[in-house]
């Protein structure tokens, strides 16, 4: 049995995004709150829907950050477009870091098992 | 599975915001909505989800704004689901939703003159 909530995002969270905008004493009805919920979810679909048609198109098979850039440039969320542009350089060079990290760690693993096994083989 | 914080604090700090803590919205819930979006989608980066967690609270924030505008301009306190209506009405880039809001255009009464004016 699906679960139609599954199809949207949860207005809890929506509704936690829109409170960082409005003044402390103002309030939300429930129906604005689910429409805002629908509003953003339909929002995934359509931007989604603009870059897999690029790709598509490219013969690419996954839909990658660039795209949904791209995506949102196209479709007019020009301010958008630049954040997240911004937001995915910094996310990629922390993954290069990261990356960087555990192959070096790798490396120093490596080198202490040749020497062991050139240690071993001397013994034999 | 990779823990939503550790990104956040990494990104957020000093970054676009200046926001810390954990993504404002599942990943695994945008993913999902993003494989029905489309037949043609099949796979998605692992980026890509991140990306619109953003650009969902970057949406969310842009529309709340304007429909609290809205709310402001009729002198009330409380946001209803006609603020947002207008505020997607009188923004050209949010014209795809205005059919979700209101399948019929001429149930809104600031929406019936903008449709008739976009429509001629």
């Amino acid at each position: 049995m699906v679960d139609e909530h599954d199809k949207l995002l949860p207005v809890a969270n929506v509704g936690r995004i829109m409170k960082q905008m409005l003044p402390p004493t103002a309030k939300v009805s429930k129906e604005a709150k689910e429409t805002i919920q629908e509003c953003a979810t339909e929002f995934i679909s359509f931007v989604t829907g603009e870059a897999s048609d690029k790709c598509h198109k490219e013969n690419r098979k996954t839909v990658n950050g660039d795209d949904i850039c791209w995506a949102l440039a196209s479709l007019g969320f020009d301010d958008s477009s630049e954040a997240i542009v911004r937001y995915l350089s910094k996310y990629r060079e922390f993954e290069r870091e990261k990356a960087a990290a555990s192959s070096s760690a790798t490396s120093v693993v490596k080198e202490e098992n040749v020497d062991k096994a050139s240690a071993g083989s001397s013994n034999s | 599975m990779r823990q939503a914080g550790v990104y956040s604090g990494i990104l957020s700090g000093g970054g676009i915001s200046g926001r810390t803590g954990p993504h404002l919205l599942p990943l695994a819930r945008i993913k999902k909505i993003m494989k029905k979006s489309s037949v043609d989608v099949k796979m998605i980066s692992g980026e890509a989800p991140l990306v619109f967690s953003k650009a969902c609270e970057l949406f969310i924030e842009e529309l709340t704004k304007r429909s609290w505008n809205m709310t402001i301009q009729g002198k009330r306190r409380t946001l209803h689901k006609e603020d947002v209506a207008s505020a997607l009405a009188t923004t050209d880039v949010f014209d795809f939703l205005i059919n979700l809001v209101y399948p019929n255009a001429s149930d809104h009464p600031n929406l019936n003159e903008e449709y008739t004016e976009k429509k001629q």
